[in-house]
């Protein structure tokens, strides 16, 4: 339960993932189905083929924002995720 | 282990159904359809068993059932479409209380996804919800090495759904791809151990404890860790409170245990968890329901571990987290413990105060009814301690909860992060499948029951000695119970009519028995439990009656 007000900010996740069908689905589906906007979503390759790097800024509380990380990185297919406040 | 010498041409289905024997499945759950044909065929001489439901729903619980009773995962296999949209709410049972569990359905072939094919479903979008991992096999090559890696995924770190999508065109083609010696997955790595400090501050919060507890989870179990939580108790004096997916992790008789915890726990439990001054929560995920039991000044007081990192400080802000195995990390901090007994402190925890009325646990029930406790304690008295109990979801499942004594890890089985109606049924005819040795129980309501009750011939099909309590109260009691409490008695569409259980039982095959006076009780469940095959017991309950 949300309940406490706490102060929201735009958090820059920078996300290195497999390149496979259906990742940006399942990363995406995992902050919005939790209600969280996404506010800019970039995917581009990286010099590896086979890694993705997804840049996603995402409006909320720190606690939230560290919530979606620790999820991210149980995604099976997410290799490293990192962040830093706008 | 055997080999597939050279490269074996055999189609993708064939692969398919190799790669789960290789998994060292036993037992598929299932239903077949068009798309997943060619593989029931693979699946007609497979080395493990075949069990054919009668709704893609209750596979699905039926091989929950099987993984939480057994402790490996369990497989269901169903078609397209249909197929799967049916297997939504199980996949979400099992997902939401980490049961390892992997589900196989057929796919229209590749060419036609996209193009609203007959019966085809967005199978990855529709699960990836419910799962915590999906697959769409693009080739019968990837077959062997997905097979593998959804068991692999589905049993390591926190374990979970699994579901692999295979397109028709796929399980025909021809593949001579192996089986893989070992799985390696570049970005899934859930191993997690305690650094050596965090085991040290840990050792020093228990030594330096004087009213300890310890909250054991589903985690607990899921880790076969319950043997270490006791052993901790007994040598460092620590009473233990379970959370309803924790039930049996400890006996109900250890002198240490105080029972459930959590808004529908004990009160003695609750006030041990208000009282305490270091709360060691051990694979619990602080779910709504066991965190609102624990008042906020707890919080910095809770030493928390689990192999998850997200459920640390998800809805509880804790004193201290540690991200590890159970087993491990109590295997690790036992030769820092410090034997104790808080003598004192334990007594205070076993102490029962006011605990207000209970209509459940009546010593003399109205004519016609039986109390909702002697048909618990009934059970486990003619069960003698090798009961598993599988329950349902509303009042029942919480009298189960409280009032079943002597179960044994991985022995309660029930839906409790989604709380899905329909699980009782079929989750124990696949504990009677990975049980034979045990007597399985299921306690379900008169309204889930009717959720799935077609899954009640598959028990009298395969004539398996699963013994069906359907608690009649005529009413979705626990919905109407918070109607009496917080809607002023407005009671609106939770009385309803059943059907007559017993002859319902026996449409399908099974002896059915109706048992309204509590005088007939124990002869009844006594001759249920010794008959080696189902029986049904309608048990009358009074509406009136409050979990
Ligand atoms: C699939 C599903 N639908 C609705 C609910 C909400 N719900 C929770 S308990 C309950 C009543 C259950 O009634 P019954 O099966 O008769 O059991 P009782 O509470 O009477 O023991 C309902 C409707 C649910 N948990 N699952």
């Amino acid at each position: 339960m949300k309940t406490k007000k706490a102060i929201e900010e735009t958090y820059r996740l920078n996300c290195f993932v497999e390149n496979r069908p259906g990742v940006l689905a399942r990363i995406v589906g995992l902050i919005s189905g939790r209600g969280y906007n996404i506010q800019t979503l970039h995917v581009g390759p990286t010099e590896d083929g086979t890694v993705s790097r997804m840049r996603i800024d995402v409006l909320g509380t720190a606690r939230v924002v560290d919530q979606i990380i620790l999820q991210l990185r149980n995604c099976v297919n997410v290799i490293e995720v990192t962040c830093r406040k706008r | 282990m055997w080999r597939y010498g050279g490269a074996v041409v055999r189609c993708g289905a064939k692969a398919l159904v190799e790669g789960l024997e290789r998994a060292g499945v036993e037992v598929v759950f299932g239903y077949p359809g068009g798309n997943v044909i060619d593989i029931f065929d693979c699946v007609r001489t497979a080395k493990f068993r075949f069990v054919l439901g009668r709704h893609e729903q209750g596979c699905v619980h039926m091989a929950d059932g099987y993984a939480r009773s057994l402790g490996r995962p369990g497989v269901a296999l169903v078609t397209s479409g249909p197929g799967l949209t049916n297997t939504i709410t199980g996949l979400g049972a099992a997902n939401m209380d980490g049961v390892p569990l992997v589900l196989v359905c057929g796919q229209v072939p590749l060419d036609e996804m996209g193009t609203d094919a007959f019966q085809e479903a967005d199978t990855t979008g529709l699960t990836r919800a419910v799962s915590k991992h999906n697959f769409l096999v693009k080739s019968a090559d990837e077959i062997p090495e997905t097979i593998a890696q959804a068991f692999y995924i589905a049993t390591h770190g926190k374990p979970g759904v699994v579901v692999i999508d295979v397109p028709r065109d796929c399980q025909r083609a021809q593949t001579a791809a192996k089986y893989p010696a070992r799985v390696s997955l570049r970005a899934y790595h859930p191993e997690r151990f305690a650094s050596s400090a965090q085991v040290n501050r840990l050792a020093r919060l228990v030594n330096a404890a004087r009213r300890p507890i310890i909250y054991a989870g589903g985690g607990v179990i899921a880790a076969e860790a319950s043997a270490d939580v006791v052993a901790l108790a007994h040598k460092a004096g620590i009473p233990v409170v379970t959370t309803m997916m924790g039930i049996g992790a400890i006996d109900s008789d250890d002198p240490l245990s105080l029972g459930m915890g959590g808004i529908h726990g004990e009160p003695a439990a609750c006030r041990a968890l208000a009282d305490a001054d270091l709360v060691l929560a051990l694979g619990v995920r602080f779910n709504d329901r066991t965190a609102a039991a624990l008042p906020r000044r707890q919080w910095a007081r809770i030493v928390h571990v689990d192999c998850d990192a997200s459920a640390i400080n998800r809805n509880v802000q804790v004193g201290f987290g540690i991200v590890a195995d159970v087993k491990d990390l109590l295997a690790t901090v036992d030769s820092r413990i410090r034997p104790a007994s808080h003598d004192e402190w334990v007594t205070r925890c076993r102490q029962t105060g006011d605990e207000g009325d209970c209509d459940a646990c009546a010593t003399s029930p109205k004519r016609g009814y039986v109390v909702p406790k002697a048909v618990v304690d009934s059970v486990c008295r003619a069960a003698k301690g090798s009961l598993v109990a599988v329950t349902d979801v509303g009042q029942h499942q919480l009298w189960a909860a409280r009032y079943l004594r002597h179960v044994r890890p991985r022995c309660f089985v029930s839906s409790g992060g989604m709380g899905a109606m329909g699980f009782g049924i079929p989750a124990a005819i696949g504990a009677a499948i990975a049980r034979p040795d045990m007597k399985v129980v299921a306690f379900v309501g008169d309204g889930g029951a009717q959720m799935t009750a077609e899954e009640l011939v598959v028990a009298a099909e395969l004539g398996l000695p699963v013994v069906f309590v359907v608690f009649a109260n005529g009413t979705l009691g626990l919905v109407r119970q918070m109607q009496k409490a917080d809607f002023g008695s407005r009671f609106f569409a939770t009385t309803m009519r059943s059907p007559d259980f017993v002859k319902l039982a026996g449409a399908y095959g099974v002896r059915g028995v109706r048992v309204s006076d509590q005088a007939r009780l124990d002869a009844a469940v006594a001759k249920a439990i010794r008959t080696r095959a189902p029986v049904l017991l309608e048990v009358c309950i009074d509406p009136e009656t409050l979990a």
